[in-house]
């Protein structure tokens, strides 16, 4: 007798079943609507899909990179490189160049992180630690330390402040970095040799892929979403700040890891990816909201993590006990 | 059977995971003082009584009696611990400790926590049961100095630790050569004679003729035969109860040999290796292990650099530039499954597809219907089971994902040559049929083929010429008709058998 599941489960590109970080996700939501004050409004709401728009587009990145068995520490140095570079490049290139150079800065460390750990084969921690610590030196190096104001302009505020067809900017950015992504994944070949190489980079190798090449241009992805991400967030502080996004690096691989993607590599989907974003921005509104230090932020995001990653494995448990207890 | 030298009797033993019934009426009785064969092809439920019988899985239904005893293991420790010790085809040692320290690891896994490994057994009762396994090395030598073979002299010598009533070896010589393996044997026999029970498992028909006394085979989850003296059973009619269908035929003979295609030359540094595979031709090299025959193969694919000229159709290639070879079409099977070949999380379809991405891609975009429309086809043939392409390759059985491998090699653009290393092993009959149907058909139509292979049987089964490597050369060359006994003093070079 076979019953309706059949044995094997779905492969990578599917979504895994129940999507549990859907679930989380819209528990949460529904928990901040009736318990936290002025969380259901259409103002914060849209406030949050703000600030999940430029998470959402780096950790579109941060998903990248862990497809690859990889992780991305130098994000948020290389966003605060970005900055400055952009200011500083205001008075001679104008908003657009300026933005457009920024942008490139963060392509090019993500670049350099892909080389080192491609071709010089580096450990990934490694490899973006060490950018990581290059990067947020030489912003600082660059500014003298202090942040480094640029002037008003309609081009300049436009990608942060802007909106078409009544849409925010930065929300229609990051709906077009998911679709990019999806597509990449999902059809791209490069995408497609992601995963093989996250899943087993020997075994890519010698099926004859030049596994380098692929790692080299996946970082090089991974810093093209997240230099989008750059450029918005310069745009919405108008000023070149060394120390800009600290825990961006880690909020995107919190998003990634509650969003269920495993760190070992090889499995993720784009709508993971959303979902983790989704969860981690209402639980840094509500912590604002109810009034709670903003040092709680980090904290309830450390737990979450922790939760995430523990309720997924602990459940896998739980299925395989409930398929043998139903047989 | 009287109850008297009755070891371990499991009856009516079922067990089920999820939606697959691994075991429905299992039956095992194994004697005291004789070796006994456990025979079925892959997902026939082996591993899971095996698992059983260890402590390591709960049956959901079934008896379990030690020496007349009824028992039940909650884990692998008590299992252990009521005499039932297993020697791993995957070693269970800790390289980075003494010989002296993994001795003592059963005898004083029980309490003392933290501290407890700091302490050790007497040095004389260890000297002991390493005397007993015939084995001469310093207790205070790391264990990872040993050679696999002496490591796995090392884990039995431990069971004498305990009170060891049944041994469980399961593929016991898979990382073994051929002395190394006849050396354990002895042992398993001499503490046969002393009365324990031992429990084999193997793929290899030479090594259960040549230690078994007894033979249980299961098919589908229920015994076939049961506790059988082995002489009473033919090879054939053992493969025939396992699989319930016939049995593979030699190969044919090759008519006229065609152009070289796959040639290769200066292996290891060494002007004397030469060697080239026709189109159309299987080509078997044979080795020891250690001889350097894998290691061979895999540089003659392009999968391991060092000196020497290779060349397909022509086309010559750098040693060790996989990429260029797969584009000049030649495909490669590696030796380890798992840690060279599969990617466990992706799909069947795309473990396959991987070779053939370029196929598919028009700009750098899949066009994922055609993908599967090639594919899938390639999987039915090969019967793919269970057949759902779309499912994760971690979930087939070892058979199944071998077969995903062998199509990864047929779906190659410009296949001209295939180099494939122990392309069956630990694969059960009935794939293994299937695979070699595979490569057959391949070299029928124009491929040149070389398959390296510890295991004779599938060489004298699949080859039109064997090449024997000795010491990283190719020690020499047989015709197709020669005799199994040519080519194992072949193998093992001046002291013939």
């Amino acid at each position: 007798m076979m019953s309706k599941r059949l044995p094997g489960r779905p492969s990578s590109l599917r979504l895994p079943r129940p999507p549990a970080v859907a679930l989380v996700c819209l528990g949460l939501f529904l928990l901040c609507c009736l318990f936290v004050p002025r969380f259901a409004s259409f103002g914060n709401l849209e406030n949050v899909l703000r600030v999940a728009a430029i998470l959402c587009i780096v950790a579109c990145g941060q998903a990248i990179v862990i497809i690859l068995g990889g992780i991305e520490f130098s994000f948020g140095a290389s966003v605060a490189l970005a900055s400055v570079v952009t200011v500083m490049a205001l008075p001679a290139a104008g908003p657009i160049a300026g933005l457009a150079a920024g942008g490139a800065t963060v392509i090019g460390v993500g670049a350099v992180n892909g080389w080192l750990v491609g071709r010089m084969g580096l450990p990934p921690v490694i490899a973006t630690l060490g950018t990581l610590m290059i990067a947020s030196g030489t912003a600082a190096w660059l500014v003298g330390g202090l942040p480094l104001d640029a002037p008003p302009s309609a081009a300049f505020s436009w990608p942060a402040r802007g909106r078409v067809l009544g849409i925010p900017v930065p929300i229609l950015a990051a709906m077009l970095a998911c679709v990019v992504l999806h597509g990449l994944l999902a059809y791209g070949r490069i995408g497609r040799l992601w995963y093989h190489v996250g899943a087993n980079p020997l075994a890519a190798r010698l099926a004859g892929i030049d596994v380098a090449r692929i790692i080299l241009l996946g970082y090089a992805a991974a810093g093209a979403f997240c230099a989008v991400g750059a450029i918005i967030l310069t745009s919405r502080v108008a000023s070149g700040q060394p120390a800009l996004a600290p825990n961006l690096p880690f909020e995107t691989i919190a998003a990634c890891a509650i969003g269920g993607l495993p760190l070992s590599g090889g499995r993720g989907h784009v709508l993971q990816v959303v979902f983790g974003v989704l969860t981690v921005a209402m639980l840094n509104n509500a912590v604002v909201l109810i009034n709670l230090p903003v040092a709680w932020q980090l904290v309830l995001l450390g737990l979450a993590v922790l939760a995430a990653v523990g309720l997924q494995k602990d459940w896998a448990a739980l299925k395989r006990l409930a398929g043998r207890a139903t047989r | 059977m009287p109850a008297s030298d009755e070891a371990l009797l499991a009856t009516g033993i079922a067990k089920t995971y999820g939606a697959t019934c691994a075991l429905r009426d299992a039956r095992l009785a194994l004697r005291r003082g004789r070796v006994h064969a456990l025979l079925g092809e892959n997902g026939a439920g082996k591993s899971t009584l095996v698992k059983i019988l260890v402590g390591a899985v709960t049956p959901d239904s079934g008896r379990l009696e030690l020496g007349g005893v009824p028992a039940a293991f909650g884990s692998v420790t008590q299992a252990i611990r009521a005499g039932i010790v297993p020697i791993h085809q995957h070693l269970s040692l800790f390289p980075e400790l003494s010989v002296h320290e993994n001795l003592s690891a059963f005898a004083l896994s029980g309490g003392g926590g933290l501290w407890a490994g700091r302490r050790l057994v007497d040095p004389s009762r260890a000297r002991g049961w390493l005397a007993e396994v015939g084995l001469e090395v310093d207790l205070a030598a790391p264990l990872g100095t040993l050679s696999l073979g002496e490591r796995q002299l090392v884990e039995v010598a431990r069971a004498l630790s305990l009170d060891c009533r049944v041994l469980v070896l399961d593929e016991p010589t898979a990382a073994l050569n051929a002395g190394e393996a006849d050396r354990l044997f002895a042992v398993v026999r001499r503490l046969c004679a002393n009365g324990t029970a031992a429990l084999f498992i193997s793929h290899r028909f030479d090594e259960i003729e040549a230690l078994a006394d007894d033979v249980t085979v299961l098919r589908d989850g229920r015994t076939v035969i049961d506790a059988a003296p082995i002489g009473r059973h033919s090879r054939e009619t053992l493969t025939h109860a396992m699989l319930g269908a016939g049995v593979e035929a030699g190969p044919e003979r090759l008519c006229a040999r065609a152009e070289p295609v796959l040639a290769g030359r200066g292996f290891a540094g060494r002007g004397d290796t030469d060697i080239t595979v026709h189109a159309g031709e299987i080509v078997g090299l044979a080795g020891l292990i250690g001889s350097g025959a894998l290691a061979l193969a895999a540089w003659l694919a392009g999968a391991q650099a060092g000196a020497g000229e290779l060349s397909v159709a022509g086309h010559g290639f750098t040693p060790g530039d996989r990429r260029r070879a797969a584009a000049l079409g030649i495909a490669y099977v590696p030796a380890d499954r798992h840690v060279e070949g599969l990617f466990a999380p992706l799909s069947a379809r795309r473990n396959v597809s991987i070779s053939a991405l370029g196929r598919f891609a028009r700009l750098g975009w899949l066009r994922t219907s055609e993908e599967a429309e090639r594919i899938d086809p390639l999987l039915r043939r090969l019967k793919l089971h269970p057949s759902r392409p779309e499912a994760e390759a971690a979930t087939f059985s070892g058979g199944n994902q071998q077969k995903l491998l062998i199509a990864r090699c047929l779906a190659l653009p410009g296949l001209k040559a295939m180099v494939l290393l122990e392309p069956t092993r630990g694969v059960d009959v009935a794939a293994r049929g299937v695979i070699h149907d595979a490569i057959r058909e391949a070299a029928a139509s124009g491929v040149a083929v070389l398959v390296a292979t510890s295991d004779l049987d599938e060489l004298m089964v699949l080859a039109h010429r064997y090449l024997v490597v000795r010491d990283n050369r190719l020690a020499a060359e047989l015709p197709q008709d020669a005799p199994r006994a040519a080519l194992l003093s072949a193998l093992s070079g001046s002291i013939a058998a």
